[in-house]
């Protein structure tokens, strides 16, 4: 088809004369074109406009599967390592239910939990990290940041030195979260999410939390107070076991639910105005995105208290491996899995027999990221 | 495909905008023209962008309705109005790094799913709304490496991949130079030209003059006068709008109305 409307007799013929000179340009119909992916998509499905097809990109699987064997490759390192090292094959057959009893206890009892819970938080901080920056449109709003996590931990460790109130650990940071996030939204209410007042209004909620959790552990005896600390700086080592089955379930439910958003997410990047011109019901979208988030900080946060950071870093890893034709919402998981299995490996055999708690190790390793992503010159669409 | 048979009605019924206490927009009825270019004109506050706004549906009336083929627009799913009625709002930014194929695929959302993410009818709508913008050289091109009118142009190619015959734009020239502005004009002529309702937002008077066919000058929140530009715009209005004299001529070639010898105006409108 030419380019009609480039023509430059067009300019002096005017505007009454091009409707009726154009009027009958229309496209055929070419029914018979074979259906081509857009370039770096795989499609799946028939070759007819009528059935179901869909898109696979290619990058998002090559990323993926990376990101899979790395983890992979980290889990059995973070197995072997410890106070006592064991070989690779050890490792395989202990897993595999063989080998000697020691082996196999150190490994199927003490490590693996462990690592289970390290993939579980990680991926959870990560996937509710992505959510809040994409609604904020601002890779500053992970849940951390705006004090979700403090408020949960807050109330995670009210509920440990026994305030009058005793509910289980991941119901009470769950109810934290969620006092939080409607404290921080609430401050920040007219302004939007977009901007620095949500981010300000997020840094003084997350404040006062974190205040509040000095305070109950000041007031209690030390025992307690030792009881509930580590949930202050983030640690694998006191997870309670019903909380890491409540998280794996709130996780595989909400990594459903996020692939279920994706592709919502991935318009609700532009502007507000121009996800809703796009058919988009930015309202309800943006409550379940937020909700998700929120259930997944909270759940993540009763495992392994606060540990900061990893919902920043996570989403990083997995936007700068991705094109931005889309939010990757599996990268974000697998890397912040990644991220945590590292740090807490790091946090047991660096400084071995001390063991850093994994909030502090991904604090050292986050300050400096998070500088670098503030100081780092911007391009023009942040 | 692109000649809408049954051209889509678009009109607003005592409608009353505003944000908190002030009122923006009070009990305005209009009724846009079908497969015209329609131009709001008028002051800056005085309501035009907040009526666009409204037409859209991303700010809810404080009274009245917008009517889309006589249904109240509120009550429409998101999806369904994304399939009459496309919008470009002011300055629309783009994802870092998105291609313009990229962007215009994004046109196609409202008729996409989970199940259905690419099928032969997006792929020849997209291929369509590249050349009728005359990105067909860009199209791999990200959307930051382009002048500000292909960009514009690439997202009005968006907005023509979603297949509306209603297309709203806000302010669509605003930060362009006059050879981009042209390059936007003369593509929303085109879509005209097919059969599309196209509303746009200009605060450039002379522009509305020689690119719509229908004028809407609004001040204060009402609407003054409409209709076709050689009609509807006299030195008194264009005074009342901007507290400005002119002369007015008569364009040689198109006979649209020519603002000249424009100067602060003398006395009181």
């Amino acid at each position: 088809m030419t380019l009609r409307w480039l023509k430059p007799a067009f300019r002096k013929q005017g505007a009454a004369a091009l409707v009726s000179k154009h009027s009958s340009i229309g496209i055929a119909a070419h029914d018979d074109v074979p259906v081509k992916p857009p370039s770096g998509y795989w499609r799946l499905g028939e070759r007819s406009g009528s059935g179901v097809s869909i898109l696979i990109e290619r990058r998002a699987v090559w990323v993926n599967s990376v990101l899979i064997l790395a983890l992979v490759l980290a889990g059995i390192t973070y197995l072997c390592l410890g106070s006592l090292t064991l070989g690779p094959r050890e490792v395989i057959s202990a897993l595999a239910g063989q080998g000697d009893m020691m082996t196999g206890f150190m490994v199927q009892e003490l490590r693996l939990p462990r690592l289970i819970a390290a993939c579980l938080t990680g991926g959870a901080f990560a996937l509710a990290g992505i959510l809040m920056q994409t609604l904020a449109r601002n890779r500053l709003a992970t849940p951390g940041i705006i004090g979700i996590d403090n408020g949960a931990t807050a109330f995670a460790v009210a509920s440990v030195v026994g305030m009058s109130v005793s509910l289980a650990p991941s119901a009470m940071a769950l109810t934290g979260a969620v006092t939080a996030a409607v404290l921080t939204f609430g401050l920040a209410a007219g302004s939007g999410t977009q901007g620095y007042r949500f981010i300000v209004a997020g840094i003084g909620v997350g404040a006062v939390f974190g205040a509040i959790t000095q305070l109950l552990l000041a007031r209690v005896a030390i025992d307690t107070a030792n009881a509930a600390y580590p949930w202050t700086v983030g640690s694998l080592n006191a997870r309670s076991g019903g909380s890491v089955q409540l998280l794996g379930i709130g996780l595989a439910l909400g990594f459903v639910a996020a692939l279920a958003l994706a592709r919502s997410l991935t318009v609700l990047r532009f502007s507000e105005a121009t996800a809703s011109g796009l058919g988009i019901n930015t309202g309800a979208r943006r409550i379940q995105i937020l909700l998700l988030s929120v259930v997944l900080t909270a759940l993540a946060v009763a495992v392994a208290g606060p540990v900061g950071m990893v919902g920043l870093i996570g989403p990083e890893i997995a936007r700068a491996l991705s094109t931005p034709r889309h939010v990757p919402v599996v990268a974000a998981t697998l890397a912040g899995a990644l991220v945590m299995v590292l740090a807490d490996l790091a946090g047991r055999t660096l400084l071995a027999p001390i063991e850093l708690p994994v909030g502090i190790v991904t604090a050292i390793i986050g300050g400096p990221w998070l500088l670098w992503i503030l100081m780092r010159p911007q391009r023009s669409h942040a | 495909m692109n000649n809408f048979r049954t051209p889509p009605t678009l009109a607003t019924e005592a409608l009353d905008m505003g944000y908190g206490t002030r009122r923006v927009i009070d009990g305005l009825d209009v009724m846009l023209p079908s497969a015209k270019v329609t131009a709001i004109v008028g002051p800056n506050g005085c309501g035009k962008s907040t009526l666009l706004a409204g037409l859209a549906r991303l700010h809810k009336p404080d009274g009245g309705n917008v009517l889309l083929n006589g249904e109240d627009i509120q009550r429409l799913p998101s999806r369904q109005l994304a399939t009459q009625l496309a919008l470009l709002p002011q300055e629309a930014v783009a994802p870092e790094g998105l291609t313009v194929t990229e962007l215009i695929r994004f046109g196609r959302q409202p008729h996409q799913g989970w199940l259905r993410q690419w099928s032969a009818e997006d792929q020849r709508v997209v291929q369509h709304a590249l050349t009728a913008a005359g990105l067909e050289n860009l199209a791999d091109r990200p959307i930051d490496a382009l002048s500000g009118g292909q960009r514009q142009r690439a997202w009005i190619a968006m907005t023509i991949a979603q297949q509306t015959p209603l297309l709203l734009l806000d302010e669509p020239t605003s930060a362009l130079d006059l050879g981009h502005q042209i390059e936007v004009f003369e593509l929303v002529r085109h879509l005209a030209g097919h059969g599309r309702t196209v509303v746009m937002v200009l605060h450039d008077l002379a522009s509305a003059c020689r690119y719509a066919d229908h004028l809407i000058a609004m001040c204060d929140g009402k609407i003054i006068d409409q209709g076709a530009p050689a009609t509807v715009v006299t030195p008194q209005l264009v005074r009342k709008l901007y507290q400005v004299d002119c002369t007015l001529l008569s364009d040689p070639d198109t006979g649209s109305p020519l603002l000249a010898n424009v100067r602060r105006a003398t006395e009181p409108a």
